[in-house]
């Protein structure tokens, strides 16, 4: 019996220091899981606990402002709030989802496709439900804080156009980027849901414009309440821009395009600044800000008048005789006109075997090149035309700045075409032919384009030779390059004086632009009309048939200050209804500077008597 | 009347003692951190209250031989069952689990004080037994002892507390000696019944087992505490964010965080360092407790120790187990260290039967 105690003990004994190696076992894996834990993954759980205890708050910061030459405010901010949806602090998705589409009026589908475009990001990152809310959503929102912590409400600065739709198509408009945008690299830094400029200048001054966001990051406990500010920088506003546009001259142009369908660019003729740039009908960008309802992009999408489109830069018509300006160009420069032979003007004459026509039935009679441009003649230019040929021809026009984007600081501008038979052959595969030749010297035929590259031409005329770049920005606080390359073309000012006169006479010597003269001030312009189609279908469709409109010009003759370029889609005779609209833009444009002159002169004078006596109070 | 033997009194194992002060002064502390200036911070205090409570209950305890439990076990185990029914029909329920009595301001949990009445109870049923191994009808009565009150416990819905009762079983079972042929067929009986409990587990349980194989599963629905917990050790690295400074615990991100998940808290104050100093204490209490059952004066002795051994064993693997994001949540506190007065006393009062058993080792 004590033997088999003393066995039963010893295999007591026994299995109790076996069971050593269990529990030795049980705590070198507890051990080494906090190792893992602590140790291995320790950082990564440190910055998930900081992100457990911190929410961080966007503060987006507003973007620069954009005002005109004389520092008057175009474009500024206006403070709104997004309602933010934060996932962490959802309890009930189906309560949330509730809340949202009942109180809040957002669609079930719209709230999906939001939720499914922010799929990815961190379950830290709010996602943006509604923008802009009213002040019944934010009032909603505020009475159910307890409920609902997951629904906040974030500040964003929003744009404010004060001008509506004045310059609309240049301004552009500012929008949530785009999935294609996100993918290139024009926005570094940008980010699902980050709001960029959509078309104009927002959007090829963007990187100027936005400022740099800030961060409040405060600490919450588990229920989302804030216990207190971890960290705040504050957000800094946008650079400024500053335009070349001139918003008097800007709202008269805008106001004389009214009703009708074409564009105005005005541009200093030395520089390249543009003053003016007009496109109707427009547009409000205020629409798009923040986001534009599908019925309203829809309505603007389908206008058969495209008012998205600015028509200075983004489409190309036949330039019709304003085209001439060209011709007597390259006629000067090569030296056909050097001799003066006076062209007698039938009315018609046959190249190639078809008859072209002069816009004169009867007939100009004798003419040089002044009273050619003046009145306007075809039979003129057809002569001068043939003795060129098309390759000098093109080769001249694409020297003043034809056929090319003239750079200009906007997206989406289009070149229009200068023909040439190397044009021809690659675009159709075809020979040209000369008669082709005979159309192109007149502004028709294939040859399109831009009102900003006619009145760059035009302004190249004017200086004698100087082709700018087209621009708007005038000074940006954000730096950015302001250097305009400009070129001169070889004719010179003695060279083109003859072009200039023609384009005097025209308007001041009963020529065809005569409705563009203001006594006193020494207005050149050419005018231009375009024909549609043919004679025979003209009476069948009224509205769509009617000319296009063109006049092109500058002032003053000797001191060129200012050009501008008129253009009106089936607006009529050049002269009749594009001419009235530059002188509008002239004489706002010498009234303006007559006064700061005469205020500049004023104060010289009130200055002078006081200067004079100054020294003899010294002596 | 106090005769207190010398070599009584130098039997006590002052170092263990101190490790469990130790480990109790380390909860509290963790338990103050935490709760302080919240809304549970009525918890420090009471758990002050309690390990005075747990101390004269430990010292008391110490003066009685334990054979004096052993031999009224028969009476105490069957006035332990008639609480147990008591409970049933007068406990109430916090947390769904209807094993609280109240006892004035606080609550009391029978069922863990039960947890010792069935040790001493199968330590002395299987000590009765002198052969190399268990018979089946040993077995089968032993398992009456112990499945009988982990029935009932059961029906008071306390899932947690019940596991524990198996291990009691299991550990004393193997130390009595048991037949392969019989473990061979405990083992199949409990591959059959583990999946056919899988069906009365609730809804919530389930999901719990579940997310420890997938616990990216449901972030914010069930794998919440246990993702918070993991976040909070970790977060802790190897030196801890210091004293208050918690911010998982402290910002109420983890729940439980005074009872269950304590060590979470002590894990992201103390860091490893603290951590595995902790696990520490407790090898050296566990070494301390193999000791005093190897060294004890008769079987029933040594069966006691381990049945307590294995008990604790089971609370402090399952316990850290889950904190640490290994095991599936289950309602069992950490010994000693959580807040909690029914788990404090009746921990307490299992080592002073184990302490008895070393003071009295040589005493005839």
């Amino acid at each position: 019996m004590v033997v088999q105690q003393d066995t039963n003990k010893q295999l007591i004994q026994q299995r109790l220091n076996f069971s050593r190696v269990p529990v030795l076992l049980v705590f070198l894996l507890l051990a080494a899981r906090l190792w893992q834990l602590q140790i291995i993954q320790g950082s990564e759980y440190a910055l998930r606990a900081e992100h457990n205890r911190n929410r961080t708050i966007e503060l987006l910061a507003p973007r620069g402002t954009i005002s005109d030459r004389n520092n008057i405010p175009l474009v500024e901010n206006r403070p709104s709030f997004d309602v933010l949806l934060y996932r962490e602090e959802i309890k009930d998705k189906a309560a949330t989802a509730r809340f949202l589409t009942e109180k809040l009026g957002v669609t079930s589908e719209e709230l999906e496709t939001r939720l499914r475009r922010s799929k990815g990001s961190a379950l830290y990152h709010p996602i943006l439900i509604k923008e802009d809310a009213g002040i019944e959503d934010i009032s909603v929102i505020e009475s159910h804080r307890r409920d609902h912590p997951e629904i906040q409400l974030g500040p964003q600065p929003r744009r404010l156009y004060h001008y509506g739709k004045l310059a609309a198509h240049l301004l552009g408009y500012v929008g949530e980027i785009s999935e294609q945008d996100l993918d290139g690299n024009l926005f570094p830094g940008s980010k699902v849901g980050s709001l960029v400029g959509q078309t104009g200048i927002e959007r090829i001054y963007n990187n100027l414009l936005i400022g740099k966001d800030g961060e409040r990051r405060v600490l919450v406990d588990s229920v989302g309440r804030e216990v207190g500010l971890a960290d705040e920088t504050e957000s800094v506003i946008g650079g400024e821009l500053q335009l070349t546009i001139d918003l008097d001259l800007q709202s008269v142009a805008e106001k004389a395009l009214e009703g009708k369908v074409g564009a105005i660019v005005a541009m200093d003729p030395r520089n390249g600044e543009i003053l003016v740039m007009a496109s109707s009908p427009s547009f409000d960008p205020n629409a798009f800000s923040p986001h534009i309802s599908a019925g309203e992009w829809n309505d603007l999408k389908n206008d058969p008048d495209r008012p998205l489109q600015n028509r200075a830069i983004q489409n190309s018509y036949s330039p019709g005789s304003i085209f001439k300006l060209i011709m007597a160009e390259a006629g000067l420069e090569e030296g056909l006109l050097d001799d003066d032979p006076a062209v007698v003007c039938h009315g018609s004459a046959t190249y190639y075997g078809r008859v072209f026509h002069c816009a004169d039935k009867n007939g100009h009679g004798a003419l040089h090149l002044e009273q050619a441009i003046a009145r306007s003649c075809n039979i003129f230019f057809y002569e001068l035309g043939r003795k060129l040929g098309i390759s000098r021809i093109s080769e001249h026009a694409r020297a003043l700045g034809l056929g090319e984007r003239t750079g200009v600081d906007l997206p989406s501008e289009r070149s229009g075409v200068m023909p040439s038979p190397e044009w021809k052959m690659k675009t159709s595969r075809t020979k040209w032919y000369d008669g082709e030749t005979i159309s192109v010297a007149i502004g028709q035929g294939a040859v399109s384009t831009t009102p900003l590259q006619i009145v760059r031409a035009v302004s190249a005329i004017a200086t004698g030779g100087l082709v700018t770049t087209p621009h708007l920005l005038k000074r940006a606080e954000a730096g950015g390059n302001l250097n305009w390359p400009d070129r001169r073309i070889s004719i010179g000012v003695e060279k083109s004086r003859r072009i200039r006169e023609g384009m005097w006479q025209s308007v001041n010597n009963g020529g065809t632009g005569h409705n563009a003269a203001i006594p006193g001030l020494d207005i050149c312009g050419k005018t231009g009309t375009v024909q549609v189609v043919g004679n025979e279908n003209k009476k069948l469709m009224r509205e769509d048939s009617e000319d296009h409109s063109w006049f092109s010009g500058f002032a003053s003759r000797d001191n060129p200050e200012i050009a501008v370029t008129v253009f009106i889609e089936h607006g009529g005779k050049g002269g009749i209804v594009s001419a009235p609209l530059a002188k509008l833009i002239f004489g706002t444009y010498f009234e303006k500077h007559k006064k700061s002159l005469n205020l500049q002169t004023e104060g010289a004078r009130s200055q002078e008597p006081e200067a004079r006596m100054m020294p003899k109070v010294i002596r | 009347m106090i005769n207190l033997d010398r070599r009584l009194l130098l039997g006590f194992d002052w170092l263990w003692f101190l490790a469990l002060l130790a480990l109790s002064a380390a909860g509290a502390a963790e338990i103050w951190s935490t709760t302080n200036g919240t809304t549970l911070n009525s918890y420090f205090g009471k758990q002050l209250i309690f390990l005075c409570c747990s101390l004269v209950a430990f010292f008391v305890l110490l003066y009685f031989d334990y054979h004096i439990f052993s031999d009224f076990i028969n009476f105490i185990y069957v006035a332990g069952i008639a609480v147990l029914l008591l409970v049933l029909f007068i406990g109430h329920s916090i947390h769904n689990n209807k094993s609280w009595i109240s006892l004035g301001a606080f609550s009391f949990q029978p069922s863990e004080l039960m947890k010792l009445l069935v040790i001493v109870a199968l330590a002395k049923y299987y000590s009765e037994s002198d052969r190399e191994y268990l018979g089946l009808r040993e077995l089968m009565y032993g398992g009456a002892i112990v499945f009988v009150p982990t029935l009932m416990v059961l029906l008071q819905g306390d899932m947690g507390t019940a596991v524990t009762f198996f291990p009691i079983y299991a550990a004393l079972s193997l130390l009595a000696g048991i037949k392969r042929k019989h473990l061979i067929v405990l083992i199949v009986c409990m591959a059959v019944v583990s999946p056919a409990g899988w069906f009365y587990l609730h809804g919530y349980q389930k999901g719990r087992i579940e997310i420890i194989f997938n616990p990216a599963s449901d972030p914010h629905g069930l794998g919440y505490q246990a993702r918070q917990s993991e976040i909070a050790i970790g977060s802790g690295m190897l030196i801890g964010k210091g004293f208050k400074q918690g911010s998982q615990g402290n910002g109420g991100f983890l729940p439980a965080r005074h009872t269950d998940f304590v060590f979470a808290v002590l894990a992201e104050e103390k860091g490893f360092v603290g951590s595995i100093a902790l696990l520490g204490l407790f090898l050296f209490l566990f070494f301390r407790l193999f000791r005093t059952a190897r060294e004890a004066r008769d079987k029933i002795g040594t069966m006691i120790v381990s049945g307590v051994l294995a008990l604790l064993l089971f609370h402090v693997f399952i316990n850290i187990g889950m904190v640490e994001g290994l095991l599936p949540i289950m309602g069992i506190p950490l010994p000693f260290v959580s807040a909690g007065g029914s788990s404090l006393i009746s921990y307490y009062a299992a080592m002073s039967l184990c302490m008895s058993v070393r003071m009295r080792r040589y005493v005839n």
